[in-house]
């Protein structure tokens, strides 16, 4: 009988109507929601607020024509090429600088300080460089990213237990050995969390960018919409928006489960 | 007398200064002793006395300020040894006072980690850590977190750890201070039924009398900060010795007595 099994075999009556507990209260919260919305529509009318029912049926008239397709591939497109590129390098850059004390020390205040430009207000520029397909518009995605999960990953290389470390190298291990089973294992916690931040802001920015340079993608029929006064296709859009950031959620949280099995605690504080 | 596997000669610590203070004091300064291949030798020293900082220098994760350490006839520090070499190409294990255990990583994975980053990862060796995993009491655990076990298992999974990769020299921090009474005596006799079958060179620190007198073959006491030898007791009680019965042992109390009267 392994532990996982003991643990179940002690929480079962417990765990059990407190997930019953928790999914009732979460559609509950979405009731509510719902209600406050079509009473902000009955409220101010349908151009400052779209019902609900309008928007789910503008969705499902987008999904019919294909057209919420071609959206969710355009935008999906630049989001994940931008977040997987700004995700190499902002968990490989750390490792990089982790042996270079001094080079970190002269870096760091100017990655600091890049990260004041204000990513959006680059657009217009990259554009004249890169032109207006796909590439601006990763570019923004890549450094949202990069930031993030930089920042994250560098305070865990910094935080992993010298003691750990020590006994690696005694034991013989080569520093790559230690960087990939000691260091990169021990701030996967911090990796996973920067993930979770860095997602919808990646898929935020796509949807920006789309605002500024696109003939298709979320973004693009939001700002379309707008210019039209369409309520209920901005609506749309953004309902499309959250479902995306919600789904690429649930992935990253049952792939944060699966790597960190081994973590005792927090087990019931998945986000 | 054949050469000592570890020879250490006026070695000195004393950690870097900070700017604008007092040059940092000695931590250890002016020590020397040895250890015979196959010996098992205690030291006995009071709380921040520099028995960490010690081995920490001779397992080369920390550099010497003074004086030298020669090992098995290669020096490994002093004035012309610039470079520290953890563990000294796997031939100094240490077993520190925490047990360091990969916290992600199950007993048995824990055990293995050594042979797996030396590349020596093969059936042999998962043999052999399943023999060590038996003689420690271990079985039907390999399959448990670090988190899973209790202060004493991860104490065992921690010293077959070292011992899976049988290093010639052995340092061990305090290994057994954090767990109860009892564990603890149990460790103790599972220690020197290791070292019984295969006769590492054991350099083992403590702050308890009770266990220096019944794991050593030679007792060495430290002073207070610096450290230095206080003094040297041997300690003739026949093997194989019982842990648990060692007070009844008709030497005990004179040792422990002497041993007393040096520690300040």
């Amino acid at each position: 009988m392994s532990s996982a099994d003991i643990t179940a075999g002690l929480t079962e009556s417990r765990t059990i109507p407190r997930q019953w507990l928790v999914n009732g209260g979460r559609f509950a919260l979405a009731i509510a929601l719902l209600l406050a919305w079509e009473w902000g529509a009955r409220a101010f009318g349908p151009l400052f607020f779209a019902p609900p029912l309008a928007t789910a049926q503008r969705i499902v008239e987008m999904a019919a024509n294909g057209k919420l397709f071609t959206d969710i591939i355009a935008t999906m497109r630049v989001s994940v090429v931008g977040f997987v590129i700004g995700c190499i390098c902002g968990a490989g850059l750390p490792f990089i600088l982790r042996p270079l004390p001094r080079v970190t020390a002269a870096v760091e205040p100017f990655i600091m300080a890049s990260q004041g430009i204000p990513k959006y207000a680059l657009t217009p520029w990259l554009i004249l460089w890169f032109g207006i397909g796909d590439a601006p518009k990763v570019i923004v995605v890549t450094l949202f990213t990069f930031y993030i999960t930089f920042i994250t990953v560098f305070a865990g290389v910094r935080g992993v237990d010298q003691r750990l470390i020590n006994m690696a190298r005694i034991i013989g291990a080569s520093e790559r050995a230690i960087a990939r089973k000691v260091i990169w294992v021990a701030l996967l916690p911090f990796f996973f969390t920067g993930l979770k931040v860095a997602l919808p802001r990646a898929v935020s920015a796509a949807i920006v960018g789309e605002f500024l340079v696109a003939t298709e993608g979320v973004g693009f029929s939001i700002e379309r919409a707008r210019q039209l006064s369409d309520t209920t296709g901005v609506f749309a859009g953004i309902v499309v928006a959250v479902a995306l950031v919600l789904i690429i959620n649930a992935v990253v949280n049952a792939l944060e489960r699966h790597t960190l099995k081994w973590r005792p605690t927090d087990r019931d504080m998945q986000l | 007398m054949a050469a000592p596997m570890l020879d250490i000669k006026e070695l000195g610590k004393r950690f870097p200064a900070r700017t604008g203070r007092e040059p940092p004091p000695w931590i250890i300064q002016g020590m020397s002793f040895s250890v015979a291949a196959g010996e098992l030798l205690t030291i006995v020293g009071p709380s921040g006395a520099g028995k960490s900082t010690l081995l920490n220098i001779i397992a080369q994760i920390d550099n010497a300020s003074a004086g030298e350490i020669v090992f098995d006839g290669e020096r490994i520090a002093g004035s012309d040894v610039k470079a520290l070499h953890p563990g000294l190409n796997r031939r100094i294990g240490y077993v520190t006072q925490d047990d360091n255990l990969l916290p992600w990583r199950t007993t048995i994975d824990n055990v293995l980690f050594p042979c797996e980053v030396q590349g020596t990862l093969d059936d042999a060796a998962r043999a052999r850590a399943q023999e060590l995993i038996g003689a420690v009491g271990l079985t039907g655990f390999e399959r448990y977190y670090p988190h899973e076990l209790s202060g004493g298992m991860r104490k065992r999974a921690a010293l077959i750890r070292t011992l899976v990769y049988d290093p010639p020299m052995i340092l061990m921090d305090e290994p057994f201070a954090a767990v109860d009474a009892q564990t603890r005596t149990q460790l103790q006799q599972d220690l020197l039924r290791l070292w019984s079958l295969k006769r590492k060179t054991i350099l083992f620190v403590t702050h308890d009398i009770t266990e220096a007198i019944a794991l050593g073959d030679r007792s060495l006491v430290l002073t207070q900060r610096p450290a230095r030898i206080a003094a040297e007791h041997p300690i003739p009680i026949p093997r194989p010795r019982n842990v648990k019965d060692i007070f009844a042992m008709p030497n005990f109390a004179t040792i422990y007595e002497r041993i007393r009267a040096d520690v300040q």
